[in-house]
């Protein structure tokens, strides 16, 4: 068993190398898919992060009239804290969502410093229980004369939903074809090793050779070039990670930090499994096609 | 495993390598002491050829068996037949008791390790060493190293290129390429040996040399089979001679000259 594991990889390392353009031509198609898929999925695990953000954090948003007082807001605070629907009502002063707005986009204080007062409204974040209640609270706080404006959050869940869904669905898609064409450029790599191979296998046919001394170095060869794709594109990943999540925080105002390093991981995993997976796949095609006559 | 002798006749073979032994239930008619058995043997090609019609061959143990006939004549078939490359379309070819129509596919390279086979064209791998060559065999059907290269230096001292082990095939001569693919059919302790034209692509002289050989591994024990044109080594030798002629055996003599006598 160990003879025949050396065997296998020791012929399937030569294979790559002795193909070496081809192999080299493969892992990188690898790689592109690879990192196309950690893209997205690493979009799509932000994208749904921040969506359950906003959907547990605040459903409906009422902002307040500058001319309102603090009596009439914490009246209606009170009034809002008493329904049903409700379960937590936090009030956010001017001068918060100004502070909020400056820890977001620190950039933005030389514009805000030349402004003589503070444009943002104080605003009411009320968190319901079911976010289909959302008509009777919003038609209760539009009959308010304190509120000025209600905002929504589930239009905004919403859009989130279909661009997510729009994005899942074209990445998948995406994704399949890439993928596709990985297994196609496996197959055609691993097949130009086995006909390289041909007078060998004759001969391995002709000593007795069992279909597995025959076909597990091909296929350990095309398991090597998605181990090694999968590992360029974790290498990828890891220089390109500080950068990416820059970008995605900027981007995604608020993708919770504390699940990076799952995601890292879980990347990893789904990058290595797909890798091998599809290499594996593509020689066992190639080869099936090649030695079942 | 009992792959390391170089012929059975040594005290070497494993028991069950033995003749006697009957791991073949199905046949237990056939006395394993006959090596091959074809009977009623037709093959006939998807394109309509019928390359063998009701050949009846028996080989004993221990036989030396030219196979002659012109181009066409139906030996290479024969050859498929027996390494399994091709199923019989009517009738039974028995190797070593073994019903080669009724082999699942995953026995195929056990029955192919009885046998051990050389072509006209050595296919030797050129980028391995004649040591490598040999020990390819044994390689690649699952043998421990440790055993493989103490098989591999019995081999080539029966076929006499101990010093040319370092080799490779393109450093070598015509008839020392065949040698290393004789040491190569050998090293699995066939119990048949199968030659398809060794002399083809020799000179006289070489041919000769190669001949001598198959009959010493013959006098080894090592049945042997060789499929052939030359009629001058065929005649001079005087062994059993089958010659086949449209698909069919039109002579079985022993003893017996390339051309018939009478």
């Amino acid at each position: 068993m160990f003879a025949f594991v050396a065997f296998s990889l020791r012929r399937a390392w030569h294979g790559f190398w002795r193909n070496g353009l081809m192999s080299i031509a493969a892992t990188a198609t690898m790689v592109l898919m690879l990192v196309l898929l950690s893209g997205l999925i690493i979009l799509l695990t932000g994208l749904d992060a921040t969506l359950n953000y906003v959907q547990q954090e605040v459903q409906v948003v009422a902002y307040m009239k500058d001319s309102a007082t603090p009596q009439d807001i914490s009246n209606l605070e009170v009034s809002l804290q008493e329904m049903a629907q409700v379960t937590q009502v936090n009030y956010v002063s001017k001068d918060q969502a100004m502070k909020d707005f400056l820890a977001r986009h620190p950039d933005e204080a030389d514009v805000i410093g030349s402004l003589s007062t503070n444009p943002l409204p104080a605003s009411l974040q009320i968190n319901l229980r079911d976010p289909n209640d959302y008509l009777d609270i919003a038609t209760f706080l539009k009959s308010q004369p304190a509120v000025d404006r209600v905002l929504n959050i589930k239009n905004t869940v919403d859009q989130m939903v279909t661009v997510i869904g729009i994005l899942r669905a074209g990445g998948t898609v995406t994704l399949v074809v890439v993928g596709l064409i990985v297994l196609f450029i496996i197959v055609n790599t691993i097949r130009l090793a086995v006909v390289a191979r041909a007078d060998e296998i004759e001969i391995m046919r002709l000593v007795g050779a069992s279909d597995a001394f025959i076909r597990w170095p091909f296929i350990f060869e095309g398991a090597f070039v998605g181990l090694l794709g999968a590992a360029i594109t974790i290498g990828l990943l890891f220089v390109g990670q500080g950068p990416l999540t820059g970008f995605l925080s900027d981007y995604f105002k608020v993708l919770p930090v504390e699940a990076s390093a799952t995601v890292g991981r879980n990347v990893a995993l789904i990058v290595l499994g797909t890798g091998v997976g599809i290499g594996v796949l593509g020689s066992y095609l190639s080869v099936r096609s090649y030695l079942i006559r | 495993m009992a792959m390391v002798t170089a012929a059975p006749s040594g005290s070497k073979s494993s028991p069950h390598r033995r003749p006697g032994a009957t791991d073949q239930a199905p046949d237990g008619l056939i006395p394993n002491r006959i090596v091959l058995a074809m009977q009623g043997v037709t093959k006939s090609y998807p394109n309509g050829r019928e390359a063998l019609h009701g050949v009846d061959l028996t080989i004993p143990e221990g036989d030396f068996v030219f196979l002659v006939g012109p181009s066409g004549a139906g030996k290479s078939t024969v050859i498929k037949l027996l390494i399994r490359d091709e199923l019989p379309t009517k009738g039974v070819v028995l190797l070593d008791g073994r019903d080669l129509g009724r082999l699942k596919r995953r026995d195929v390279p056990k029955i192919r390790r009885k046998i051990g086979i050389v072509f006209q064209d050595f296919k030797l791998l050129p980028n391995k060493t004649v040591r490598d060559n040999v020990g390819f065999a044994l390689e690649v059907t699952g043998a421990r190293k440790r055993d493989i290269e103490p098989a591999v230096d019995r081999v080539l001292r029966v076929v006499g290129l101990t010093g040319q082990a370092e080799q490779l095939p393109g450093q070598l001569s015509g008839g020392e390429q065949q040698r290393t693919a004789i040491a190569r059919a050998l090293v699995h302790n066939p119990r048949l040996f199968i030659a398809d034209e060794p002399t083809g692509n020799l000179d006289p002289v070489i041919s000769w040399e190669i001949i001598q050989l198959l009959l010493r591994i013959n006098e080894l024990g090592v049945t042997v089979l060789m499929a052939t044109h030359n009629a001058e080594v065929v005649t001079a030798v005087r062994k059993r001679v089958v010659a086949l002629e449209n698909g069919r055996i039109v002579r079985d003599e022993v003893g017996a000259a390339y051309h018939r006598e009478d």
